[in-house]
């Protein structure tokens, strides 16, 4: 038996999609998009006056962050060199997060299109919640909406019901 | 073509897919078949102006269309039906379109009426050569005889009759018309605007001229330890194919332009190692252009069966594309049954998950309107009749494949 991991519904060996929510089955699913380590992302232009950007890329403290999502525990790594948003993909109402939660169970885990976001200010990370329904939580603390909290390495960020580990890079 | 060339030895149970195309042999005799069609067409009040007009429209170019052996006959149904125009060859094409001309519209929808003169004009006028086809248009729900429907349907479809059923507009009942196309082994179609009435019209009949086979049927003959747990054909447009007695699958006509491929479930239990024959597959048609009247094809399909973890699997991407957009039409199936059970919840995320696929897929528009009907469920508790139809058309028709079968 093998378990669809986004409905967590059983199929037998052998199955190539879930029959209850569409996901492909196979575990070395290569039609997402591989994370890729820092030293391979590129800098894209230069946002300094973004009003997104909070230190820029050179300012003092961690320079990268790792996510490591859900049960899987995938990881994702990403400079700190501007705001990182925490959501569901949806083109159709023009939301493109940095992190897109969908694959990692995000709709049945409640977690918003426009969740969160994470950013650098004066050296420090700092996590946001965007007025998300299900809440955003550090540690187990729910956060109040647009009050940015403190991220430390070794923190659990919880988006919804997704759980996700935090780890700073200097 | 197979999923899994290699499969695991183990008693546990596995699934394993298997893909066909069936087109027609080139060595068959190119000849068109004498068409024997006849209209059967919705002439209710709500019918009224550009419906109707287009209508007409629709059936006058099909009287041109025709060939001197075909045999054309018009039917037009409201509380009742009415002969307009009576079987014929030769058809007198002034004389056909200026009685196309007359229809007046009337009265309710009662479409078992119509469907019953239809055939009666069918019957009259097939021969061993004919490809015996109705065309039904219809704008409403016919009331009370819905059942009686489907039952000619699939009286139809034994006897080589078959229907495509087109809807316009947003009132009409989908599950009737497709229940209605499938038992006879046709198609339906969802006409969104009354200026693709000719479109679809045309379409059909240029489609039925290239029939060569009027009955094709897929016979499995199974291993003793495989099973057949469900079967779909992905073009030329998905449905679930109903599995008969022994094993048969009834596809309707097969003509030059319109290959099939079917997708076939399987459930394999104690797989030991070495070959293992899955099954073996028949396909017969009624050819009437050759002396046996039938033809039939066999092949036997296999897999070899090792170690596990031995190697890794490769599976041809043709039948991960297929199946992915087969899973996406399971979902609206999926959804549709959530929400007759009065699932609300469970309709709207399915709904909601299914848009995040056709996104991936890119199929933006569809992926919006299924977005919309989800919506438009949670807060409501129901579908808009139009999205309906939006949706169950248009997931059966993603399965456009690339031709590399």
């Amino acid at each position: 038996m093998i378990k669809c991991p986004f409905c967590q519904t059983p199929h037998v060996d052998g199955t190539l999609f879930c029959s209850e929510c569409g996901t492909y089955l196979l575990e070395d699913d290569q039609r997402g998009t591989d994370p890729l380590g820092t030293s391979e992302i590129g800098w894209v232009g230069a946002p300094m006056d973004d009003p997104d950007t909070a230190d820029g890329y050179r300012g003092t403290g961690p320079l990268a962050i790792r996510f490591s999502i859900g049960d899987h525990k995938r990881v994702v790594e990403i400079p700190l060199n501007k705001a990182i948003h925490l959501g569901r993909l949806d083109p159709a109402s023009d939301v493109f997060p940095e992190i897109d939660l969908t694959n990692d169970g995000g709709l049945e885990k409640g977690v918003s299109r426009r969740h969160a976001r994470v950013l650098k200010r004066e050296g420090i990370v700092v996590v946001e919640d965007l007025g998300s329904i299900n809440g955003t939580f550090v540690n187990g603390k729910r956060l109040a909406p647009y009050l940015p909290e403190t991220l430390n390495s070794g923190d659990t960020l919880q988006i919804g019901r997704l759980l996700i580990d935090i780890e700073l890079r200097a | 073509m197979v999923s899994h060339a290699t499969i695991h030895a183990t008693d546990n149970e596995q699934a394993c897919y298997v893909m066909l195309e069936i087109s027609p042999s080139k060595n068959l005799p190119t000849s068109r078949l004498p068409l024997n069609l006849c209209l059967v067409l919705d002439k209710s009040t709500s019918m009224q102006g550009i419906r109707l007009q287009q209508v007409k429209e629709a059936t006058r170019q099909i009287i041109d269309y025709l060939q001197p052996e075909d045999t054309l006959s018009l039917v037009v149904f409201s509380d009742k039906a009415e002969v307009l125009f009576p079987g014929q060859k030769n058809v007198d094409k002034a004389l056909a379109k200026s009685v196309a001309s007359t229809i007046q519209p009337s009265g309710g929808t009662e479409m078992l009426q119509g469907l019953l003169a239809g055939l009666n004009e069918i019957q009259s006028n097939r021969t061993d050569m004919s490809v015996n086809h109705i065309i039904l248009l219809t704008d409403g729900r016919t009331y009370g005889d819905d059942d009686e429907c489907i039952k000619q349907a699939e009286w139809a479809g034994l006897n080589q009759i078959s229907f495509s059923t087109m809807g316009i507009g947003a009132d009409w009942n989908e599950d009737l018309l497709e229940k209605m196309a499938d038992a006879s082994g046709g198609t339906s179609t969802y006409i969104d605007s009354p200026r693709r009435i000719v479109e679809s019209f045309k379409a059909t009949v240029r489609e039925l001229s290239t029939i060569v086979a009027r009955e094709v049927s897929l016979a499995l003959d199974l291993a003793p330890n495989v099973a057949l747990h469900e079967a779909f054909q992905i073009a030329p447009h998905i449905r679930r194919l109903e599995i008969n007695a022994n094993n048969t699958i009834a596809l309707g006509p097969l003509g030059t332009n319109n290959r099939k491929i079917i997708v076939i479930e399987l459930r394999v239990t104690h797989a030991t190692r070495g070959k293992l024959k899955l099954l073996q597959l028949h396909v017969s048609g009624d050819v009437p252009t050759q002396s046996a009247g039938a033809s039939a094809e066999w092949q036997d399909v296999s897999v070899n069966v090792t170690d596990e973890a031995d190697g890794e699997v490769v599976i041809p991407p043709v039948i991960i594309t297929a199946l992915g957009k087969l899973a996406i039409y399971k979902m609206q199936e999926k959804a549709m049954e959530d929400m007759e059970a009065g699932n609300v919840i469970a309709a709207t995320q399915r709904l909601e998950t299914m848009a995040t696929r056709l996104l991936n897929l890119g199929e933006t528009e569809l992926a919006r309107a299924a977005l919309l009907e989800a919506g438009r469920l949670a807060r409501t508790g129901s579908l808009s009749s139009e999205g309906r139809k939006k949706i169950r058309y248009g997931t059966r028709n993603l399965s456009i494949l690339p031709k590399e079968l």
